[in-house]
Order: structure tokens, then C-alpha cells, then sequence
């Protein structure tokens, strides 16, 4: 076969252009590397592909860690929002978050320009067709044009593209979204280099067009004003923002989904691979719970310019004459007409155990993987992986140490340890319950967490320094100061004078920071300390057993008593930490220790 | 928590159970001398003691003096382990022992695990690579043992009980959990009476659990078997013969064992402290006989099984019958009670009738013994799993058991009201869970989730 070799070699190439892909380019790019970024689509690139929704809990502070770090999700989010509400005000402040429903193609175009105007960024529309190697080494990728590029890392972001195949009712065809081919090649390249895949299945609701929906027999669902942001450096859009409509399934709904069960491919059996408990369709809710005389709907807008409505709640793969007539079974949408039907879609995935801290795969060294090729669901999910592939694909070209955080530090650290130790029974979405120190990981101190790395990495630009130093002293000042900054404030206000604390600068001098956002990060610490405190305590005993390493040379053969399940555990993750040993499921205390001793006296001896 | 907390104080007896005149019973860790100073007095002396002193110290319970004990203060790097330690010398009795390390959990300690002095020890680089090696061995066969104990729990009620109270914690946390993801208050809010009330009901179920500690006599020091008869029946040779030693004195005198004697076998798996008594003979009126009496009345209240041991070669006697009322009036009501009937080598002097219910045996020949060894393996069994149907029988658990209570009370203090905070009544729960890892193991996020899945239709 005969190769177009491209003249420029890469440092880094991203195959896929998804919320993943283009944070991993524009990591990459930003950190000096050169990058390349290759979808199939580039009218697709940071497609919502599901709902056009950013944030919501957990996921919501995944996006202000994201930004935080200097990754774009939050700005392009912020820039493009319709909608937006903080999430749990009612609750305690350390599990609030930030939701928005964005404008599909505003965030697409935003993001689309981001990644044009990036330096050191090439955009290549052209399909990959497998990963290229000489040897045991990575040499680039092969598209399906014959093309070869070559390059030093390479990042797979390819989503639900892997073998896809959608399900409608009992037709099934090929695609990689509904009206996108899928990718062929790149499974069995994978699996020839010794990778496992799995399969697993997701699905999206159908879209209505608003014109049809009386929205008159629906609950308005008025936006926050002003709306909450993502990012630590937007201001308020100016725009108006828009409602949201909230409707119901009724009995009527549920008999038609019960009367056709026989034709949906997950209950007739066509469908085999796992889906997500947390986002279940509506053939799922009615089965497993049919005491619920009625589910909830949300009519979501997709955008400012167009009259097309996601209904969130209606996930489906019924028929679509079905889908029809279920819709009109719902109040206010007796006369809606359907624009797009629901569909459930299968894809392959990578085993996640086969990655290393930095997303690197174990297999094949300089081949990194980001988003729901490593079983996870979720923009922001994805978005995360691939700006921490993207960071970490260029420090290894740089020949400097991974970029990993914490279970402590970040839900980002949470959600890859999870991913690496435990693996994935179905498509992973972040959860609050799943942090041990969840009252560390909040939405409101991200950028105290995680900013200096941003600065290290160089993903922020150094003119904020100066002002998020300012901002750090100001939280400092106002948590020395007795009695807590609340009362203080109090005081203030009724005339009092200011403790012995030089004033803290005002909003001004260190925007976009502000006093406000200092003091309300002051309160909450103060409100739940006793609990803050416990949680780094914690974090602080597991912290020793973090920086016991276990080196890739260990012989597991010779650590003596160690039990044939723990050590296929072992075999099988390969972890590198002793915490990490700890942290895979079905592993002995017993196990822990014997291991723990092995590496002293590795150390000692 | 999987792996071993450094930062914690460690306890647990040095020496082996019911063998001696004393105990050891070992401190260590960085709360050594704070969690002694909770129990032995005059606490002024333990909480600034000289290093590597002795000191006789009163353990205290209750503000009842338990034992008069002989402590040493180990300041680290100066010890065994290279932390803080303190060695308590108590008199070797098995319920000291275990009274001193539920005092020394109550002031904050917790059971030490398999090796984990010596792996401390390791750690801390008070041994040496060739040591290491005995570290191994010894983490591989304790862990063993305990193992087989907890497989055998298993079979046992106790372990199902906290099953369910782990799973009704779980699901407990769900309902939280859920609630925190809830962003559109679909479910309605909690009623927060009704879950603090059933936290508190399963904070009941859990003390409930951990005070039966104190009532669980037997596993982790043994099953006591305590062997009584008539003067010169052959008590002692018996405790002889059957743990295969020379522990205690017989001669063809009557009255020869004057004291009670321990002797300790392993049956089955299961440790047996034989208890050797002076004969019973109520009319006595030597002094020192008279307290052997007193002493061997008391081995027959603490008994798990007794061995009544009678003369067949001679006619049942009236001593016989003295001995038999004592039995029925000092022993414990549930004491399994096994007639042996010695000397059988020697021509019988009973009616076949007579000797129906019991075991004849000969201590001189050692007919008959194993059968008998046989006969206690079963009531052993029976004991066992009568006993670990309804109380916590491990320090170990009896800890979890307090720590996780500790944590589920605190959920009663956050108020009931509509600012009732969620997300600290769910940092709570988890701390009790996690505490309760240390029977059932590590509670994974995936079960929270489920539990969640299972009771709630969720997600959109």
C-alpha cells in the first residue's frame, strides 16, 4: 500500500473532535506542543450530541476544576448559555453546583473558534484508521486516506464512534451518532496491540418542535438571574436568557409503553450491553418502578435560534410510531411533532485498568485515551480526561513527571483513580458520593484547589497571578480574623470597626476575583470546619500510603502469602501506589500489609 | 479503612491466654499513654511518667479498683515498635485481661491486627531485612487464624446482624445521597424525624451489639472447662492426662490440690482452659482448704462446661452427692454438665445404670480420654454457636462497634429541623460505615449507588 506521508511531524495528535478532543488539543497546543487535532466532521466539532446541558452536580465542579486548570469547557459554556440554575440552593453550600443548558451551536461555533485561533493547533478533517506503529513503538496514526502522520503521542478521544451501532425500535444500523458513519478500523487496531474492549450502550431522547408544545399546560422553569457561571473569568451574558418547561408522563404514557415492551431492543434482548443505571429510559422507569403513576419531563431548548426542544426525561429506543404516540400522551405535547427521533446506541470501549495515572496506555507507551473510550459518560467527564491526556501527553514529551491529582484535590483526581483502579461496570459518571472529601472538592474554592497548577502549567495566563495572589491573601486575612468574617461583616455593616487584619484589598485591585467571592468562601469553611478539618485529616493518613510506589518491576510471584484473588487483582491493575493497592475492589487487609513490607524492604535493601 | 492506621494506639494481650501467674497486656502508638491514663490511676503519674520506669498502678473500672498492675512506660523511638508503649503486668486471669483492653478501646485504642506490633516495629526500622522475614511469616499465620475465626462467624448469627445494619445504614446514606443529586426536588424533601429516629434506632442496635462484648466469656481467651469431684477422684489427674502435661501435682493424698490450676489445650481449633479444683468437701474446717473451696466454688460459676469426675471404683458416696449439689447450686444456669467416671481400670463398684450418662474413663491407662476429648469438641461446637448467635466476641469488633456508634450518635445532634444539613448527616453515616469496615470490610461508592438505583427512580 502505498502511504501519503504528511511533511509535518506532530507532538501530538488528537484523533477526535469531541469535548474531550478539543480540550486535549488545546492543552497540548497551549503547553507549546505541536498539536493536531483530526475528526471525521469538523461541523461537529464539541457537539452536544445529547442534551445541551453543561454542569449539574458533581459535573458542575468537574467544569470549574476544568477551568481552574485552564481548560476552555467553562468559558465556552458561559459564552453560549441560555439557561442556568445553581443546583441544591436549599442544601448546605459545599453540595451546591452549576447547571446550564447551553445553545448547541453557539458552544459548538465558540469552541470551533477557540481551537482555529489556538497556536501551535492544526485542524484536519480526515478519519483515522488505526494507530500507526513500527515495532513495539508508536510512529503516529493512518487514516482511512492513506495518510500517515507522524507524531510522538497520541491521544484517542473517539466518544461512541467505535463500532457504533443505533437501535430504533428493532432496526438497527451502523453510526457513530445518528447521520455519522462509525469508525471501523480503529477496534481491531486496538485490539491487536493487546488492548481489551468492552461494549456498552447509551441513549438520547427525541426532539420536538417547540411551535407544536402548548406550553400553557406546562410549569415555567425561569432561568437564575443573574445565572450562575463556570468559569472564574467570564462576566453576566447581557443576552435575555430563557425558560425551561417542566411537564409530566401520565397513566395514559405508560400503558402504551407496557403494551409495546415487545418492540424495544433493550427488553426483547437485541440490545446486550450495559447502559446507565442513572440515566435510564423510560421503558426502564416504568418497568422497575410501576407504583410511579408519573415521571417528570423537562422541555430544554436547544437554542436561541431555532424552535427545536430536547425532552429530557423521555430517553427511548421504542419505535419511533411509538415515541409518537407516548409523546401525545403527555400533557401539552398532545400536538407535538416530532423532529428527531430517540435512539439508543452501542459502542466499544477500552478497559480502563490498562491505563496508567496519566491516561497513558500501559500497552503501548506515548498512546493516551480520553472520555467514553475509557467508559465514561458525560461532557464534562470527557472534557476533564482530555485536558489532563492533553497536559499529560506534553509533559511527557517535555520528559517531565505525570500531572496527577488527588482524591483529595479534585473530583478529576476522584473520577481517574476510580477509572484506573476500579474499571467500569457501566459508563461511569461522576457522582458527589463517590468523594471521600467532598466537603474539600466544592465549586466555590476550584481555583484555590487547582489554579497554581494552572499557573505551573502554563495554562493560565500569568497576568492573573498577580490578582489570584491578592485573592489568596484576602481569604487568608478573613479566615484568621476571630470570630469568622460573617459576624464581621455583621459588625461592619452596623458601624463596628475593622479588626486588627489589614483590610483586605477591595474588588478592584484583584479582579476577576472579588471580596464577596472571598468571603463566602470564608463562611462556608467556618460553617462546616469541624468537618473540613476531619476530611484532611483523612486525607492526610491515606497521603503517606499515596507516595508508597510500587515499581513496574515488581515480581508479585515473590511476595509470599499474598491470596490468588488479591494477586490477580494486582495482575490485573497493576497499580502504582500502595493507596491504590488499598483502593482496588476485593483486595485483603492482609494482602495490603504483605505488600506494604515487600516495598519497605525493596527500600531498604 | 484497608490499610493499617499508623496514627492510631494499638492494644492487645502480649502473652498468651490463660498460661500464667501474670499478662502482659501492650500499648502502642502515639495515644499510648493518654488512652492508659484513662483507666490506671494515680493518673497524675501516667501522663508525664519517667521513661522506662516501672510503676504499680491501680487499673480502674468503673472507679472500682480492677487489678493492682505493674506498668512500664516506653517513650519512642525507645520501644519495641519505636512509638510510645506501655506494658501492663496484670494477674494472669483471663477476664482481666479482656476487661483491660475494652478499657484501654473505651480511652481511644483499638485492637492491634495480625503482627501489627511487630510490623510497627518493622516500619519504624527496629528490626532488620533477616527479621522482615519473620514479619511475613508471622502477618501470613495469624491472619490466618483470624480468618478461620471470621469464616467461622460467618456461620454464626452475629455476622448477619451486622450485615443488616450495614445494609440498612447503606441504604440510609442512599436516601441521603440521593436527595443531595435530586436538582429538581422530584422526591419531596426527607422526613427528618423519622430518619433521625431510625438512626437512632440502629445506634441502639449497635451499642446493644458491642455491650454484649462484656457477657462473650469465651472465644478470644477460650472456652473454660473447669474439672470438679470429690477429694481424690483424680481431678488432677485428669487435667494431666488429658492436656498431656505434668501441671499439676497428684499424689494418692487426699487434698493434695489446694489451688485451682489452669491448663490450656487447643481442641479442634478451639483454645480450652482446663481449670484443675480443690475437691469440694463443705465440712472442712482447714483454713487453707477452705479457700481452695471458695476458689473452686468460684471456677464452677465461670465454667462453660464442667467436668464432674466421680470414683467408679468405688460406690457413690456422699461426698459425690455434696459435690453434685455444689455444681447444681455454683454453676451458671446453661453450664454443660459431663459426669466422668474415673478409675475404670480398676474393678467397677457402680451399677451399670449408674455409670449410663456419663464417660468412664482411666487416667491411669488413658482409656476412654479420647473419647471424651471428642465429647467436649461437640459441646465446644455447641457452645460456639449458641454464643456467637448473640454476642460480639472479638476486641476487634467490639471497637468497630463503638467507633461506629460514636459516629451514628452524632446525627442526633445536628437538629431536626428544615436547615437539617444532608450532606454532614451523610459524612456520619459514612464515618460509621467506614468504622464498621473493620468487620465487614470496605464500603464501596458502588453500593451507595445502587442502593440508590434500587430504591429510587432517578435520572432523566
Amino acid at each position: 500500500m502505498t502511504f501519503f506521508d504528511h511533511p509535518q511531524d506532530f507532538d501530538v495528535i488528537v484523533i477526535g473532535g469531541g469535548h474531550a478532543g478539543c480540550e486535549a488539543a488545546l492543552a497540548a497546543s497551549g503547553m507549546g506542543m505541536r498539536t493536531l487535532l483530526m475528526t471525521q466532521d469538523l461541523d461537529t466539532i464539541a457537539q452536544m450530541s445529547c442534551n445541551p446541558s453543561i454542569g449539574g452536580l458533581g459535573k458542575g465542579q468537574i467544569v470549574r476544576e476544568i477551568d481552574a486548570l485552564g481548560g476552555h469547557m467553562a468559558r465556552v459554556a458561559d459564552l453560549s448559555v441560555l439557561s442556568a440554575h445553581t443546583l441544591n440552593i436549599s442544601r448546605g453550600a459545599a453540595v451546591r453546583a452549576p447547571r446550564a443548558q447551553c445553545d448547541k451551536k453557539l458552544y459548538q461555533f465558540a469552541m470551533k473558534h477557540t481551537l482555529e485561533l489556538a497556536k501551535n493547533l492544526a485542524l484536519i478533517q480526515d478519519e483515522a484508521a488505526r494507530v500507526w506503529t513500527e515495532g513495539s513503538e508508536l510512529r503516529g496514526v493512518a487514516t482511512i486516506r492513506n495518510t500517515r502522520y507522524k507524531s510522538k503521542t497520541v491521544i484517542l478521544t473517539t466518544g461512541t464512534f467505535l463500532n457504533g451501532v443505533i437501535h430504533i425500535g428493532l432496526s438497527s444500523f451502523r453510526g457513530g451518532r445518528y447521520n455519522h458513519p462509525p469508525s471501523d478500523g480503529m477496534s481491531p487496531s486496538l485490539e491487536a496491540l493487546g488492548l481489551k474492549l468492552g461494549r456498552f450502550k447509551t441513549g438520547t431522547p427525541m426532539r420536538l418542535n417547540g411551535r407544536t408544545i402548548d406550553f400553557s399546560k406546562c410549569e415555567e422553569q425561569p432561568p437564575d438571574a443573574p445565572p450562575p457561571l463556570f468559569s472564574h473569568f467570564t462576566k453576566t451574558p447581557k443576552r435575555a436568557l430563557m425558560p425551561c418547561w417542566i411537564t409530566r408522563t401520565g397513566e395514559r404514557s405508560a400503558a402504551i409503553i407496557k403494551a409495546n415492551l415487545d418492540k424495544s431492543p433493550l427488553y426483547s434482548g437485541r440490545i446486550k450491553s450495559t447502559g446507565p443505571r442513572y440515566c435510564p429510559s423510560i421503558e426502564d422507569k416504568i418497568v422497575k418502578f410501576p407504583h410511579h403513576t408519573s415521571h417528570i419531563l423537562f422541555l430544554e431548548p436547544e437554542g436561541f435560534d431555532t424552535e427545536e426542544y430536547y425532552v429530557n426525561g423521555l430517553s427511548t429506543s421504542l419505535p419511533e410510531e411509538v415515541q409518537l404516540e407516548l409523546v401525545r400522551s403527555v400533557k401539552g405535547l398532545e400536538r407535538a411533532e416530532l423532529m428527531r427521533a430517540a435512539y439508543a446506541i452501542e459502542y466499544d470501549y477500552c478497559l480502563p485498568v490498562q491505563l496508567d495515572y496519566n491516561l497513558e496506555t500501559k500497552v503501548l507507551p506515548g498512546l493516551f485515551m480520553a472520555g467514553q473510550i475509557n467508559g465514561t459518560t458525560g461532557y464534562e467527564e470527557a472534557a476533564a480526561q482530555g485536558l489532563m491526556a492533553g497536559i499529560n501527553a506534553a509533559l511527557k514529551i517535555r520528559k517531565l513527571a505525570p500531572f496527577i491529582l488527588g482524591r483529595e484535590e479534585a473530583y478529576i483526581g476522584v473520577m481517574i483513580d476510580d477509572l484506573i483502579s476500579k474499571g467500569v461496570e457501566e459508563p461511569y459518571r461522576i457522582f458527589t458520593s463517590r468523594a471521600e472529601y467532598r466537603l474539600l472538592l466544592r465549586q466555590d474554592n476550584a481555583d484555590l484547589r487547582l489554579m497554581p497548577h494552572g499557573f505551573t502549567l502554563g495554562l493560565i495566563p500569568k497576568r492573573f497571578k498577580k490578582n489570584f495572589e491578592l485573592y489568596k491573601a484576602c481569604v487568608g486575612a478573613l479566615t484568621k480574623t476571630k470570630g469568622g468574617a460573617v459576624e464581621r461583616i455583621g459588625k461592619r455593616k452596623s458601624g463596628g470597626t475593622h479588626s486588627s487584619v489589614s483590610k483586605p484589598s477591595s474588588d478592584n485591585n484583584m479582579a476577576p476575583w472579588t471580596r464577596t467571592k472571598a468571603e463566602s468562601t470564608v463562611k462556608i469553611e467556618k460553617e462546616y470546619s469541624g468537618y473540613i478539618t476531619r476530611n484532611l485529616r483523612e486525607a492526610e493518613k491515606m497521603k503517606h500510603f499515596e507516595h508508597i510506589s510500587i515499581p513496574d518491576s515488581l515480581e508479585l510471584a515473590a511476595i509470599k502469602g499474598i491470596c490468588i484473588e488479591s494477586r490477580q487483582q494486582f495482575l490485573k491493575v497493576r497499580p502504582r501506589t500502595l493507596a491504590q493497592a488499598a483502593r482496588i475492589p476485593g483486595v485483603t487487609p492482609t494482602d495490603i500489609q504483605l505488600l506494604w513490607i515487600h516495598l519497605t524492604r525493596l527500600a531498604k535493601g | 479503612m484497608l490499610l493499617p492506621d499508623t496514627t492510631q494506639t494499638i492494644v492487645a494481650p502480649a502473652s498468651a491466654p490463660g498460661s500464667g501467674a501474670i499478662a502482659v497486656v501492650r500499648l502502642s502508638g502515639p495515644g499510648a499513654f493518654r488512652t492508659a491514663a484513662a483507666f490506671l490511676k494515680p493518673s497524675s503519674v501516667v501522663k508525664n511518667p519517667k521513661n522506662r520506669f516501672s510503676y504499680l498502678l491501680s487499673a480502674e473500672e468503673n472507679g472500682r479498683l480492677l487489678d493492682k498492675t505493674i506498668v512500664v512506660f516506653y517513650r519512642g523511638p525507645e520501644s519495641y515498635t519505636g512509638e510510645d508503649m506501655v506494658e501492663i503486668s496484670c494477674h494472669g486471669s483471663p477476664y482481666i485481661v479482656s476487661r483491660l483492653l475494652s478499657l484501654s478501646i473505651a480511652g481511644g485504642a483499638r485492637e492491634a491486627g495480625p503482627g501489627e506490633f511487630t510490623l510497627r516495629a518493622f516500619m519504624n526500622g527496629k528490626l532488620d531485612l533477616a527479621q522482615a522475614e519473620a514479619v511475613n511469616d508471622l502477618i501470613i499465620s495469624e491472619g490466618e487464624t483470624a480468618h478461620r475465626a471470621a469464616i467461622t462467624q460467618v456461620e454464626g448469627g452475629i455476622s448477619k446482624r451486622i450485615k443488616e445494619l450495614r445494609g440498612a445504614l447503606i441504604t440510609m446514606l442512599g436516601e441521603l445521597e440521593v436527595r443531595l443529586d435530586d436538582s429538581y426536588n422530584e422526591l419531596g424533601e426527607l422526613d427528618i424525624k423519622a430518619f433521625t429516629k431510625r438512626t437512632a434506632a440502629i445506634a441502639g442496635k449497635i451499642k446493644a451489639l458491642a455491650d454484649s462484648f462484656k457477657n462473650g466469656r469465651y472465644l478470644k481467651h477460650g472456652i473454660r472447662v473447669t474439672i470438679a469431684g470429690a477429694p481424690n477422684s483424680g481431678k488432677s489427674s485428669l487435667l494431666n492426662r488429658i492436656t498431656g502435661s505434668g501441671r499439676a501435682i497428684v499424689s494418692p493424698k487426699a487434698g493434695t490440690t489446694r489451688d485451682t490450676i489452669e491448663a490450656k489445650l487447643t481442641l479442634s481449633g478451639f483454645t480450652v482452659i482446663f481449670t484443675d479444683t480443690a475437691g469440694i468437701n463443705p465440712r472442712t474446717s482447714d483454713a487453707i482448704e477452705r479457700e481452695g473451696m471458695r476458689r473452686s466454688l468460684k471456677a464452677l460459676k465461670t465454667a462453660d462446661i464442667i467436668l464432674w469426675v466421680q470414683d467408679a471404683s468405688k460406690k457413690s458416696s456422699p461426698a459425690d452427692r455434696r459435690v453434685g449439689a455444689a455444681i447444681e447450686r455454683g454453676s451458671a444456669p446453661g453450664t454443660d454438665l459431663v459426669k466422668v467416671f474415673n478409675k475404670g481400670d480398676l474393678p467397677g463398684a457402680r451399677t451399670p445404670s449408674e455409670t449410663a450418662d456419663g464417660t468412664a474413663i482411666s487416667c491411669r491407662t488413658g482409656e476412654g480420654i479420647a473419647a471424651l476429648k471428642r465429647l467436649l469438641i461437640r459441646e465446644e461446637k455447641k457452645i460456639f454457636s449458641t454464643e456467637s448467635s448473640s454476642v460480639i466476641t472479638s476486641a476487634r469488633h467490639y471497637s468497630a462497634l463503638l467507633n461506629s456508634h460514636r459516629e451514628l450518635e452524632k446525627i442526633g445532634l445536628l437538629g431536626t429541623g428544615r436547615s437539617f444539613p444532608l450532606e454532614l448527616a451523610a459524612e456520619h453515616l459514612r464515618g460509621t460505615l467506614t468504622a464498621l469496615a473493620g468487620i465487614l470490610g470496605e464500603t464501596a461508592s458502588e453500593e451507595i449507588l445502587a442502593s440508590i438505583f434500587k430504591n429510587f427512580c432517578v435520572g432523566k
